[in-house]
């Protein structure tokens, strides 16, 4: 048969219009907020062999978290799949990213033949385990933090499997969560029929042809891309600090990037072993974080299907702190993205100085939960708007200011502060951008933010999870790091105290000041060589002191 | 004789309809005019009145009503060419407006830039006041902090001021000290504050909205005023009237206290009209699809009203008011053919704009565009575009087809058009699929309507792909938002945020807020533009949530059940409305709601023009062939030797067989293989799949009437 090349790119389109359709049912139809506003969640299409047909990632962390688990489905089954079938996965021991991220799939039958999967995986409020919500700082094993579900049907042949729904969900704490799951078989069912239609339309001959044309497409341009970087062997190192169980711990990231024409190969062997706390990955959220943050440096019109993965090789080996061998706690594994992301962007900066990045401020977050005096209610909350810090730079261009983890690059958003007020007790004293928090640089690192609160209301919980309070972002070629990540609180009785990057405390009393600094990203260049009428504008808007534009960028004589 | 004039300015065209009390149409096209467009304005009038046949001075005292579209607002946004804005805002809070809630739209692109924002952070300046949730003062407002922020001002040579303080949607007491006083202080200077623009919860909306407002103040205020003065000289003694993001029209007056309403001002009337048009086909819902030079704008109508949203963005700059929900996406005449490094052939969203414009243009373009492949395939008459007005050079459009893209495809040069053509109206089918099946209609259901110059030569295809059934190409399809404009009613918005459970609900505040909403909207409509009071329709709608969740529903309510306080009767609408969107509700479960808002949609009804159907005798349709020529027909994937109708031509009633072409001075349609087409004695064209006519379809009397000829 002969490839239509027209109909390969409308493939492409149509591939994508089903995967952001089934993604914008989710963002509608859930409940929690960490699907419907946070939009922790991703949609996909996949081949009856469970390759990538096209992807909605809300979150790039979610770039690599289905179709690994596809496969898994389509081993376990074999022969045994059937239209109407519905199966669910978390687990982290077979190709889950994270305990929360619960994955809902649909096989897709046209006569009778299986032609693909549909697929939505979402971080669920609730997973069972020890702690409310699955983060807990204290666990060593995967049981202390979630329900294991390994794939299992909840619907077989079109018929719910009661038994089977009723033991999931005796073990996870929030009625949500079953609402959640619902809806996440209705984006699959969405997805189904639209497939369905679409195969219907062309034909199944056309349709397999036209897909592996695609894919071919994807995988040239991907593979175009990897040609521009240099053969060679690449290494970079970052650290991650602090298991939550043993003051003072380092653990080293390493990555060892081997570029061959038009193949590159992440391999992170040589980085720490496994802890003992929850601070570990697992093999697909890192995979995911070594995809995104390459992502970030090639054209970012790619469309995302198994072709655009297929150049990529990934060597995470278990036993290490990206991979924990069984039956470690790993909840903490996606925030270990910006460590590996720093890793790749130092490995790779020397080859392609044009497109890497410097440092992105890491994540340092706090999570409260309270009971609102107005309201007489309990109320979670997790501080996303003073947790966002600034993005790195990279050549020709400053970072982004406030944008976040780059787990999540800009796609988590801050609460709107009137409506924060209305749903915690809280009032918000500062929530600005922190002057000389972007790393210096020829091009600057985006801004970080300062953020002040009062927290209202008796016996107030914080759990803090994350990073970047020990070491600063760094600068590259001559640029500068930035500012550390801090969380204060200043209690009413005069005393301070100082979280570590993982903690938990109880009892916040009323009228508590909340203080943090989210650091900006790292500087590019040396700060010196930048545009002075850049520097200027930055001293204007008060982003850059005086005393930073004389010292580090070197303007002479300022008149303010 | 009166007429009302409807005035659509655009990029290139400035479209002009006019209709006489008689319902006598005319319609007519003339050159815009970028560096003051009110003069292409007036030429558009003179015109006009030769088209009449009467003099200057006696056409313009007979016009009742022009109805004016204007893109000012717009294209200030666009170009960021705007007021110098100063912003002043509670202590704290110096950066909302530029952090945006700390969102970048393309998450794996480090080279994408945050927007500029419409203040620069060297002019948001902060005082040092702060009202609580609840709405108290927690710290007093003293106008001295304003005396070197005023001083800042006018050594910047600041030329419009925002000012948008924390929780003033509960107490606007601050914001009112602040604006009068710095009006008093900055004499000419446009000042505006929050609570006259978006008076409800969400700080980053209501400084974001805020801050368009005052942006596009004054040169919105200088536009208008400048318009005004041009027809006073002109001795026009009738009103004029302008287009809103909302639909409605308003009064030049209201439009300077809140300039922000007029952003969307021009596409809002293609949906309007829409609503007129399917009402008069017997038709409660329709699509009304848009496609100019370079965006394809996607609307639904509802039950025969415009669907609203305040969810709006222009440019990336957020404005919560309530506009038309119209889905843009980068697809237009101009849009250009190119082929990424996976050597897949895309169309868009970049286009070659009206200068150079196309290949085939002949304007110096170089880059194949959209309509360089409509012209290949034959669905343009390079002797007739836009009636001759612009030859089309079909050699150049072969040769960069050919160059550009057929070679590197290994394809012909018309293979490569054909795909270029099939390529952006599997794009557009995309845009009408987001703005239809993404909010839960099925677009089979809807009467399809197109307008603009472009968008009936590819619609056969878009309702092909979207399996729709048939599709309305109007007579006035090229200059269908200045119709639109004619059709609009008076409209006024108003928001009250009242953010409470419904248990802890205030019946009097409830009964206060609306009664508060309804008497400033007839202040608006009796005292300001004239409306009699038994003119006037009151339109409320609540926004509820079940408490827990972030999205709240915006719920239409009748005026009646809510001065009778009938909560039961509004919770049943909310449990049916969010069930429709959402696929369930919560009744069962009896999940308590909360209020987020109140809002008042007040309504003046305007008369409508009358347009008369054509009342002469047609033709038979094998009269109206002028030619026939080799057009590219998709179902066969080859050209085919075609008949080319004169659309101008009198062929009412006549059933016209697919494939053909017809061809306006103003439009083309093109109706493929699987379609047939009926003109009805409007002169509108009625495209539907050969199998179903007639049985299954809702075409109304005018067509049985047309058949008597």
């Amino acid at each position: 048969m002969l490839i239509d090349k027209i109909l390969v790119s409308i493939f492409q389109r149509a591939f994508k219009s089903i995967t952001d359709e089934m993604s914008i049912s989710l963002t509608k139809t859930t409940r929690s907020p960490i699907l419907c506003e946070a939009k922790d969640f991703v949609t996909g299409l996949y081949d009856a062999k469970g390759q990538m047909l096209e992807q909605t990632e809300n979150l790039p962390i979610l770039s690599f978290s289905l179709g690994p688990v596809c496969k898994v489905i389509i081993d376990q089954y074999g022969n045994d799949i059937h239209e109407g079938d519905v199966i669910i996965h978390n687990d982290v021991f077979s190709m889950g990213n994270q305990n929360n991220d619960v994955a809902i799939f649909k096989p897709i039958f046209y006569e009778n033949t299986l032609v693909g999967w549909s697929a939505a995986k979402g971080h669920q409020a609730d997973i069972g385990g020890a702690v409310q919500g699955g983060y807990n700082p204290n666990a060593t094993e995967v049981w202390q933090e979630a329900i294991r579900i390994p794939a299992v049907k909840l619907y077989d042949n079109g018929k719910l499997r009661k038994d089977v729904w009723n033991l999931i969900f005796a073990n996870i704490r929030l009625q949500m969560v079953q609402e959640d799951i619902k809806a996440q078989i209705g984006a699959c069912t969405l997805g189904q029929r639209r497939l369905q239609t679409f195969v219907s339309k062309y034909g199944l001959d056309v349709f397999e042809m036209h897909k592996l044309a695609l894919f071919d497409s994807t995988e040239k341009m991907m593979r175009s891309e990897i040609k521009n970087i240099p053969n060679g062997i690449y290494t970079g190192e970052s650290m991650v600090y602090y298991d939550g169980k043993h003051k003072g711990s380092k653990f080293p990231v390493r990555a060892e990037i081997m570029v061959n024409n038009e193949e590159i190969i992440f391999d992170f062997s040589k980085s720490s072993s496994q802890t003992k706390g929850f601070v570990n990955g697992t093999y697909t959220s890192s995979c995911s974080a070594i995809t995104l943050t390459f992502l970030q440096m090639v054209n970012p019109n790619i469309p995302h299907n198994e072709g655009m993965i297929k150049p990529l090789k990934y060597i995470v080996p278990e036993g290490t702190i990206l991979n924990a061998s069984y039956p470690a706690a790993t909840t903490f594994g996606n925030h270990l993205c910006p460590q590996i992301a720093d890793a790749i962007f130092k490995a790779l900066g020397p080859a392609i100085p044009e497109k890497v990045t410097a440092g992105w401020n890491h994540l340092l977050c706090s999570l409260f939960t309270g009971n609102h005096p107005r309201t007489g209610k309990k109320y979670v909350d997790i501080c996303f708007l003073g947790m966002k810090g600034g993005s790195g730079a990279m050549k020709g261009h400053d970072g982004y200011d406030h944008i976040g983890m780059i787990d999540a690059s800009g796609g988590v958003l801050d609460q709107d502060y009137e409506m924060y007020e209305q749903q915690t007790p809280y009032t918000i004293l500062q929530h600005e951008y922190l002057c000389d928090s972007g790393g210096a640089g020829q091009w600057r690192g985006g801004m970080g933010t300062i953020t002040q609160i009062i927290l209202k209301g008796h016996d107030t919980t914080m759990v803090v999870f994350g990073d970047g309070d020990v070491e600063p972002n760094y600068g590259l070629f001559g640029g500068k790091g930035s500012v550390l990540n801090k969380i204060e609180l200043s209690f009413p009785n005069g005393e301070k105290y100082i979280p570590m990057s993982k903690d938990m405390i109880h009892g916040i009393p009323d009228n508590t000041l909340y203080y943090q600094i989210a650091g900006g990203g790292g500087g590019y260049g040396n700060p010196k060589k930048r545009d002075k009428e850049k520097v200027l504008q930055d001293l204007k808007n008060e982003l850059v002191s005086k005393e930073s534009a004389e010292k580090i960028y070197g303007l002479k004589k300022i008149k303010v | 004789m009166k007429f009302n004039v409807g005035i659509d300015i655009g990029g290139t065209f400035t479209d002009l309809i006019c209709v006489s009390s008689e319902g006598k149409t005319i319609v007519h096209k003339t050159l815009s005019t970028p560096h003051d467009s009110s003069e292409g304005f007036i030429n558009g009038i003179r015109e006009i009145s030769e088209m009449v046949g009467e003099s200057f001075e006696n056409f313009v005292s007979s016009i009742d009503t022009i109805v004016h579209g204007t893109t000012v607002a717009t294209n200030s946004l666009l170009t960021l060419k705007g007021a110098k804005t100063a912003l002043i805002t509670t202590k704290g809070f110096r950066d909302a407006l530029e952090m945006r809630r700390g969102i970048r739209e393309e998450q794996y692109n480090n080279r994408y830039k945050n927007v500029t924002p419409l203040a620069p952070r060297y002019l948001r300046f902060t005082v040092d006041e702060r009202i609580d949730s609840e709405g108290e003062v927690v710290k007093k407002f003293n106008e001295k902090e304003l005396l070197p922020i005023i001083q800042k001002i006018k050594d910047e040579k600041v030329e419009s001021v925002a000012i948008c303080f924390m929780n003033s949607y509960k107490n606007s007491s601050h914001e009112k000290r602040a604006v009068n006083f710095l009006r008093k202080k900055l004499p000419g200077i446009f000042v505006t504050a929050s609570f006259e623009v978006l008076p409800s919860i969400r700080f980053y909306e209501r400084v974001s909205t805020t801050t368009v407002s005052a942006f596009v103040g004054p040169i919105v205020v200088k536009y208008l005023d400048n318009l005004t003065q041009k027809l006073e000289t002109i001795n026009f003694k009738g009103t004029l009237l302008i287009m809103q993001s909302n639909g409605g029209v308003v009064v030049p007056e209201q439009v300077k206290k809140n300039p922000a309403v007029t952003v969307l001002s021009g596409p809002a009337a293609a949906p309007t009209a829409g609503a007129f048009y399917s009402k008069m086909f017997g038709y409660k819902n329709c699509i009304t699809v848009d496609m100019g030079g370079t965006s394809f704008d996607a609307a639904i109508v509802i039950d025969n009203q415009c669907v609203t949203s305040t969810e709006g963005k222009i440019n990336r700059y957020r404005i919560a008011l309530p506009s038309l929900d119209i889905i843009t996406i980068g697809a237009g005449g101009g849009s250009i053919g190119w082929i990424n490094n996976g050597g897949l052939l895309q169309m868009g969203p970049q286009s070659a704009g009206a200068l150079p414009g196309p290949v085939c243009y002949d304007s110096g373009g170089a880059i194949p565009a959209c309509t360089d492949a409509d012209l290949i395939l034959g669905y343009l008459n390079p002797d007739f575009f836009a009636g001759g007005k612009l030859k089309l050079n079909k050699a150049k459009a072969e040769k960069a087809i050919n160059d550009e893209l057929a070679l590197k495809l290994g394809l012909s040069v018309l293979e490569t058009a054909a795909g270029m053509f099939r390529i952006i109206n599997n794009n557009m089918a995309q845009g009408v699929r987001e703005i239809s099946v993404e909010r839960g209609y099925d677009p089979r259901e809807f009467l399809f309507i197109v307008a603009g110059g472009a968008g009936s030569i590819h619609s056969s295809e878009i309702c092909k792909e979207l399996e729709i059934p048939m599709f309305l190409v109007p007579n006035v399809s090229s200059i269908f938002c200045a119709a639109g404009m004619l059709l609009g009613d008076l409209k006024h918005d108003f928001i009250r945020s009242y953010f409470t459970s419904f248990n802890n609900l205030d019946r009097e505040k409830f009964l206060l807020f609306f009664n508060e909403m309804k008497e400033d909207g007839i202040k608006a409509l009796v005292d300001e533009e004239g409306v009699l009071r038994e003119q006037i329709s009151f339109y409320p709608i609540l926004d509820i949530r079940y408490i827990g969740q972030y999205h709240e529903v915006p719920l239409e309510a009748s005026w009646d059940d809510v001065m009778n306080y009938n909560l039961s009767t509004i919770f049943e609408l909310f449990h049916n409305e969010h069930n429709r969107q959402y696929g369930y509700s919560l009744k069962e479960e009896g999940t308590e709601m909360e209020l987020i808002n109140l809002r008042l949609r007040v309504v003046g009804k305007t008369e409508k023009p009358n347009f008369l159907s054509a009342n002469i005798k047609s033709i038979p349709a094998e009269l109206a062939i002028k030619e026939h020529r080799q057009v590219f027909v998709p179902e066969l994937n080859s050209m085919k030797k075609v008949a080319v109708y004169d659309g101008d031509k009198p062929i009412f009633g006549s059933i016209i067989k697919g494939p053909c072409v017809i061809e306006k001075i103003t439009t083309s349609v093109f109706v493929s293989e699987i379609y047939d087409c009926v003109v009805d004695d409007f002169g509108s064209f009625i495209v539907y799949e050969k199998a179903k006519f007639p049985e299954g379809f809702l075409l109304g009397k005018k067509i049985d009437e047309a058949y008597a000829y």
